[in-house]
């Protein structure tokens, strides 16, 4: 699913909402949940808090979100072996990684990359155009009114 | 005495089962023991929801306990009533399951369940997939001898400080045997996340104790828990350090934090509504 056409204006019109849900979450504060902010190393979450999150997510925003399909969305047509050569993530799948996780500022791409360490790239702008696909999948199988 | 299924099991049978959807099911509380607390109540819907999403997967996984957004206390139940049980499931893959339940005895609603998620686990790493697929099929036959459970363990909490009306810390000490570990789970023994959470409730009972009476002649009681989180296995023999906190004290009801250290790591952490005695 492309997300390449997701404006920052449409980030923006989710960021409070998914910002907010994220705080529920943590149990911390909404200033400290800022758009570029890496859930893992900068909010401290864990496998049981990205869980949450999503949960919490679907609740606030009344859409399905596939858990753990971040990382197939973002191989694109690259096959499984393409993508992933032993645990670590190939040149062309590194060049699809920052394409479709362009929200993440350039420099937390670090080469080689292994596929375990994907996750620590999410920031909170990952998840506002997660729940964004997802309103547009959602929209798009919704019956004409 | 083989504790599997009795030391901490909560489901005697089960009446309907729609594998990952729905299941209903029941609980004779045993005669004798000294109380049956709202957190064995919940533990109960929790293991209800567990075999269906189970019987979904085909016992490939099963579901420990992890988050609830709401639980709400509506009564009391005593040694010797039959918990009717039923849990919904809103989904359920190999990474999770999410559901909701009840449980009511004698018609009455003793315990609703929200937005619960229980993150799933390899289920040959903790129990016998063979062996519970036997205890499937009795629950849904004859069902299991009632009167395994043999009471509420007693774990004692060392007050080690806070602030009166304000907070209380205390240590907990997880015994390294205990009966339920053997039921929970046989091949790997953890500390019952419930057990951690009726400790954490036992602590703020007693900083609600500490509270000004929210009118004369009432006091406060427990009404809910939300944002329940349990982060972390706890294995035999931890020592473990929980904090109650007051958040917010109102006449019409009060809300606390409940957390559990292990170290420096928070390994779970609740909220707790408390209204005056009476008002539900």
């Amino acid at each position: 699913m492309s997300n390449t056409n997701i404006t920052k204006e449409e980030i923006m019109g989710v960021f409070p909402k998914v910002a907010a849900t994220m705080a529920d979450a943590l149990g911390c504060d909404v200033e400290e949940v800022k758009l570029d902010a890496s859930l893992i190393d900068d909010l401290g979450a864990e496998s049981i808090d990205f869980l949450d999150i999503v949960f919490r997510l679907e609740r606030a925003f009344k859409v399905k979100i596939p858990r753990g399909k971040i990382v197939e969305e973002a191989r694109g047509d690259l096959s499984e072996a393409e993508f992933d050569q032993g645990g670590v993530v190939s040149a062309a799948g590194f060049e699809r990684l920052k394409s479709f996780l362009n929200e993440v500022p350039a420099e937390r791409f670090k080469s080689p990359m292994k596929v375990a360490e994907i996750p620590r790239l999410f920031t909170v702008g990952t998840f506002c155009k997660m729940v964004l696909r997802q309103q547009r999948a959602a929209a798009a199988t919704a019956p004409p009114a | 005495m083989d504790e599997h299924f009795r030391a901490f099991t909560f489901v005697d049978r089960i009446n309907s089962i729609h594998p990952g959807v729905r299941i209903r099911g029941s609980y004779a509380i045993p005669q004798g023991i000294g109380s049956f607390p709202a957190s064995l109540v919940a533990e109960a819907v929790g293991q209800l929801a567990a075999w269906s999403a189970m019987a979904a997967l085909d016992f490939k996984c099963r579901p420990v306990a992890g988050l609830a957004a709401n639980i709400e206390m509506l009564s009391a139940v005593r040694p010797g009533q039959v918990l009717e049980l039923a849990a919904e499931l809103e989904t359920v893959d190999a990474e999770a399951v999410a559901y909701g339940g009840t449980a009511h005895a004698d018609g009455v609603p003793v315990i609703r369940l929200q937005h619960c998620v229980g993150p799933m686990i390899p289920l040959e790493d903790f129990d016998d997939p063979q062996v519970l697929r036997a205890r499937l099929a009795l629950l849904q036959g004859d069902g299991a001898v009632p009167g395994g459970f043999r009471g509420v363990p007693t774990f004692p909490l060392d007050r080690s400080g806070g602030e009166t009306g304000k907070s209380l810390r205390a240590t907990l000490q997880v015994p390294t045997s205990a009966s339920f570990f053997a039921d929970h789970f046989p091949r790997r023994p953890v500390f019952p996340g419930t057990l951690l959470m009726n400790a954490n409730l036992e602590l703020a009972a007693a900083l609600a104790a500490q509270l000004p009476a929210p009118a004369v002649g009432e006091s406060w009681v427990l009404r809910g828990v939300s944002d329940v989180k349990l982060r972390a296995f706890t294995p035999p023999g931890e020592t473990l350090e929980i904090e109650a906190r007051l958040n917010q004290h109102l006449p019409e009801g009060a809300t606390l934090t409940v957390e559990t250290r292990k170290g420096k790591r928070v390994i779970s952490g609740a909220r707790v509504r408390l209204a005056p005695e009476g008002v539900v």
